[in-house]
């Protein structure tokens, strides 16, 4: 049954994406795109259902792994495909260019949304480092023309420098993939040295500086894609130009996606190298995203590049969490991972009335949207209320479990200094969220079209998904996930 | 392997740093992808799946991608020298700092011989400066495909080299990012009227 749905859950959306190139309409583009995503998340969920009820007991394959943090991480990369495949039509029903050919530009766009989507969904999966890290290195190929969908000058500019930097970055990571190898099997080796099982087993025979530059290389590349500062530059362009169900993806799914690949690194050669070094990385670069991020919060940006450092913020969040390494951290990062995709997807999809009915919102912050539109409002306030962690939002709990974790794991002063970056960090969004809503002159209400009735529907699921996760924050310390992630990722 | 074919590796990389037609620098590359398919099929002879894999990667790294990338150089001539290009000289000094420092400070990491290891550190640092000193975008395609090439010299230094599935999954993945960089080119010299990546620089906070 597993190993069927392991299978299934990254073919079908390839099957998907080819099969829409068959469809002689837009609409029967559209629905063929719609039930393949249906059929994929449905598969997707019952597989991170599966692995979370086991994750006591995870089953390993020749090249694959299911264990608790793949079912949390599969679960909310196939929950936010799912609803970006949703939002996708009414995007591509106002889109009025693209960078392909007016005729097949839909089933182009379906079919980079789909191969993405497949290779992020295996990402947790797979067994291997190096195959890991193949399917994050094809992301890039895939999502890149994604990015510069709209064709616009300013896309293809964010399109470029997102390819160029993550393969750049990319390739750093495999030069530590290389160094490992050989530090792994000095006489030749196979696939199967990079298991991660193997790595963990045979780390320990490293040499402690060939361990150390393996791991600085691999994590320092990773943390290009990741968008981890000081290497995050391509970050707030390709979020901002990228199409808002692929800024959903690329923020929501890629981004903590890749963050696990480097958690299974430090989990799995953490060990070889000299104590604490590993998770100083981790720390360092969660408080030097969050020191890059906070500044930016504080400016008034369009609304898309506001949720592009919101995501810097958050992913420095998370490698915090990663870093601190403690039972409650560890529950923090698995609440902060999900509420944060549904938060922020919610904030793409946002986007897409409010460019629609305000165009200029491309360039400068929105203001007084909530006596434009009430639906677009609510998904404004419930998406950048939860990210700026206000009460009784998840991200509130994560952070605070985050925050605590690393107080108990002796790192005080960092998590002083997070929880001082993060309350600015609120007070910037507060700042942001009240003059989006309530700011500005008063204008003619916008008519309540397609685009805002969906929008308003999600912002009603996505608020009401979000207090069952904060509800969450109760039952996940302690539980058997967060146990097997403190035991060493399988 | 040869001290011959690792200076005709590094000598190639470091003129895609100095010529100015990206027709050159592209032969240049395949050049050099050429000479370590060779190596590679040398060192894998008398087994068929070594030698397949490596056939593999010589035809698309020395053949089907330059060819990609010529075609590209056909369908977007540059109207003249690109203004925003530093002085060949300063481009060289700088690639050339670069790769010294970066080959300098990358400690041994268990390769059989050290000059093989330097000259992969080295080609992988010359890769990024390419990217990093030349401002059309089919160098910066070039600069991606040195800088793997330091990596493939280094895989075949190890002993039965990298694992087949990861060798063919990088060949496939070059592939692929290499024709978007292609793809992404056109479309940037379509937009602009050249191929000149300093252009893209309006996004800014």
């Amino acid at each position: 049954m597993i190993e069927a749905l392991v299978i299934a859950v990254p073919a079908l959306p390839v099957a998907c994406g080819l099969l829409v190139q068959l469809a002689r309409t837009p609409a029967m583009a559209d629905r063929i795109n719609l039930a393949g995503a249906l059929l994929t998340a449905v598969c997707a969920g019952l597989l991170a259902i599966l692995a979370l009820v086991d994750s006591s007991s995870p089953t390993q394959g020749a090249w694959y792994v299911v264990d608790g943090a793949t079912g949390a991480f599969v679960g909310v990369v196939a929950g936010v495909g799912l609803l970006s495949a949703l939002v996708s039509p009414g995007y591509l029903a106002s889109a009025d260019r693209s960078i392909f050919h007016a005729a097949r530009a839909r089933a182009w766009y379906y079919l980079g949304f789909d191969l993405f989507w497949a290779a992020l969904l295996a990402i947790p999966l797979v067994n291997n480092l190096g195959v890991a890290w193949l399917l994050v290195e094809a992301t890039t190929g895939a999502s890149a023309l994604l990015v510069a969908y709209s064709g616009r000058r300013s896309a293809l500019e964010a399109g470029w420098k997102y390819l160029v930097l993550t393969t750049f970055g990319l390739t750093i990571a495999l030069a530590g993939i290389l160094v490992l190898y050989v530090g792994l099997a000095p006489h030749g080796g196979a696939l199967g040295t990079l298991n991660w099982q193997a790595i963990a087993r045979r780390a320990h025979s490293l040499p402690r500086e060939d361990a150390l530059l393996a791991f600085l290389l691999i994590v320092g590349g990773l943390a290009t894609k990741i968008g981890w500062a000081p290497v995050h530059n391509w970050l707030p362009d390709a979020h901002s130009e990228a199409p808002p169900p692929v800024s959903a993806l690329l923020s929501a799914a890629l981004l903590p996606t890749v963050i696990l690949v480097a958690w299974r690194v430090l989990v799995t050669l953490g060990p070889a190298l000299r104590a604490g070094v590993g998770d100083a990385t981790f720390i360092a670069f969660g408080l030097a995203s969050l020191a890059i991020a906070v500044p930016f919060l504080w400016r008034p940006l369009p609304w898309k590049r506001l949720l592009a450092y919101s995501s810097l913020e958050h992913m420095g969040v998370l490698a915090l969490g990663i870093g601190f390494a403690s039972p409650l951290a560890t529950a923090g990062v698995l609440l902060h991972l999900a509420g944060h995709a549904l938060a922020k997807a919610l904030g793409f999809y946002a986007a897409m009335p409010l460019l629609g009915h305000q165009p200029e919102s491309a360039e400068r912050p929105p203001r007084g949207i909530a006596k434009l539109s009430t639906g677009t409002a609510a998904a404004i306030g419930v998406s950048l209320g939860s990210l700026s962690g206000l009460p009784p939002s998840p991200l509130f709990f994560s952070e605070l479990l985050i925050l605590i974790g690393g107080i108990a794991a002796g790192h005080l002063v960092v998590a002083l200094i997070a929880a001082a970056l993060l309350g600015l960090g609120f007070l910037g969004l507060a700042h942001a969220l009240i003059e989006g809503l309530l700011g500005g002159e008063p204008h003619r209400p916008w008519p309540r079209g397609r685009s805002v009735r969906v929008t308003e529907r999600l912002a009603t699921v996505i608020g009401l998904s979000l207090l069952v996760l904060a509800a969450c924050a109760y039952l996940l310390p302690g539980s058997a996930t967060v146990r097997m992630l403190m035991d060493g990722l399988t | 392997m040869s001290h011959g074919v690792l200076w005709v590796l590094a000598l190639g990389a470091l003129a895609v740093v100095v010529v100015r037609r990206r027709s050159i620098a592209i032969a240049l590359v395949a050049l050099q992808s050429l000479v370590l398919g060779i190596q590679a099929i040398t060192q894998a002879s008398g087994t068929s799946t070594a030698l397949l894999v490596a056939g593999i990667v010589l035809l698309a790294k020395a053949i089907a991608l330059p060819a990609l990338l010529g075609l590209i150089v056909l369908r977007t001539r540059e109207p003249g020298r690109m203004a925003s290009e530093r002085h060949p000289l300063a481009r060289l000094t700088v690639a050339l700092a670069i790769a010294l420092a970066v080959v300098t400070l990358m400690p041994r990491f268990g390769l059989a011989h050290a000059d093989v290891e330097d000259t992969a550190v080295g080609l992988v640092a010359l890769g990024l400066a390419i990217a990093v000193v030349r401002r059309p975008a089919v160098f910066q395609a070039c600069g991606f495909l040195v800088a793997e090439n330091g990596l493939y010299l280094a895989a075949l230094s190890v002993p039965r080299g990298f694992p087949v599935f990861i060798e063919l999954g990088l060949v496939f993945d070059i592939v692929v990012v290499i024709s978007v960089a292609g793809a992404f080119s056109a479309r940037i010299h379509g937009e602009f009227g050249t191929g000149d990546t300093s252009l893209l620089g309006g996004l800014r906070d």
